[in-house]
């Protein structure tokens, strides 16, 4: 099963808010994440990931500053702020208010 | 045998042709093409086809170029006051040149003319790339710009500064020939010709700071605000030591032309504080 286009777009902003609350990351291990968490099934066009990060940080969600990797590679890192965390609280409200009214109405349709 | 090297600068060439992909996003997409290149090749592919699969697997620049230009912001209001204020020096230095030519149409007036409307309009500019400067300064007490509006307006002074130079080149040059049909010499380094020739040289230096070091976007900002003064010395200070015509040997212009300095040097020394230092108070 592939995850539609409209949708992966959608899940952008909490999925990397969500990956960011567990500590700071930059964007090749941020998409490993969700190809891992996902079994793979959410893929994302890796670039595409770029301006999403981008605009987190307009809206001074997230932050970002180059860093030196242990192999010596320059990589950005990305932390979540404040706001994002306060951000992170309401995505996780809206999907959860999604989710719970879809499994109503599928488990109505079932019973 | 296949050079990554080679591979990854021709893909970074190809890349910076895209607009609103700035250099900063190819450093992190370059960054990350390695990276993928660096598991794949761990993975059992050849350096070649772990490069070409890394590319794909990427995204064409074009779309990611595309997503990177929805973040544009509109222009921030200085720069939109900065773009007014220029159009209209430009009118005004524009109507005094054609007057100055209708009263006396000798080719050389013409000369003259031009080189006062190319001069005046490259000294305003980088009066207006100051200006710019202070307000980002003024801005940045209270809190930074956002990355997207930063590169915006460092983009619109990079553009400013190239028109600028290109408008006071053109003017030196006019007034060297005037000056070689009117005095028979073309340069003497009189006060007037030090200061213009101090301006260009801190115009160059300002695009080249641009372009060719990887200075950061707000220090460039905050380095424009001293061309305020180069071109307040240059421009008007030159008057307080030149006779004749521009004779400004008084007390009220030398004290215009020291707050001038002093105020624009303030701003340079606020601007290297930290962004935010002087927090807005929230109404409760």
């Amino acid at each position: 099963m592939k995850l539609e286009k409209e949708l992966v777009a959608a899940s952008s902003v909490p999925l990397v808010l969500s990956i960011l609350s567990e500590g700071d990351s930059y964007g090749y291990a941020i998409i490993q994440r969700v190809k891992e968490l996902s079994g793979g099934k959410i893929e994302w066009t890796d670039g595409m990931l770029y301006p999403v990060l981008h605009w987190l940080e307009d809206q001074r969600l997230v932050r970002s500053r180059w860093s030196k990797s242990e192999s010596g590679r320059k990589r950005k890192y990305y932390s979540l702020q404040s706001d994002g965390r306060t951000a992170l609280r309401q995505q996780k409200e809206q999907w959860a208010l999604v989710t719970s009214t879809l499994n109503q109405l599928w488990r109505a349709k079932h019973a | 045998m296949h050079n990554l090297e080679k591979s990854i600068a021709e893909w970074r060439k190809t890349s910076s042709t895209a607009s609103h992909v700035g250099e900063e996003a190819l450093d992190e997409l370059e960054s990350h093409l390695r990276e993928t290149v660096d598991e794949l090749v761990r993975s059992g592919l050849t350096e070649a086809e772990a490069f070409e699969r890394a590319v794909k697997q990427l995204g064409g620049t074009p779309a990611i170029a595309s997503e990177f230009q929805k973040l544009e912001q509109t222009a921030w209001w200085p720069v939109k006051v900065v773009i007014g204020l220029g159009a209209a020096a430009a009118l005004t230095f524009a109507i005094l040149s054609i007057v100055a030519f209708i009263f006396d149409t000798r080719p050389s007036r013409f000369l003259l003319a031009t080189h006062v409307f190319t001069v005046g309009l490259g000294y305003t500019t980088t009066f207006l790339i100051g200006a710019l400067g202070i307000c980002f300064v003024g801005q940045r007490c209270f809190s930074d710009l956002s990355p997207a509006r930063l590169r915006s307006v460092t983009r619109v002074t990079f553009i400013l500064g190239c028109m600028a130079a290109a408008l006071t080149a053109v003017g030196v040059i006019l007034a060297m020939i005037w000056a070689k049909t009117e005095w028979g010499r073309y340069w003497a380094w009189d006060i007037k010709e030090t200061g213009a020739f101090c301006v260009v040289t801190w115009q160059l230096c300002f695009l080249i700071a641009h372009r060719f070091t990887r200075t950061a976007a707000r220090r460039i900002l905050v380095m424009s605000i001293l061309g305020n003064i180069v071109v307040g010395l240059g421009w008007f200070g030159a008057n307080l030591f030149s006779s004749g015509l521009h004779n400004y040997q008084t007390w009220s212009y030398s004290l215009l032309l020291l707050v001038t300095v002093i105020f624009n040097f303030a701003f340079f020394l606020i601007g290297l504080a930290p962004a935010g230092w002087l927090p807005l108070r929230k109404a409760s």
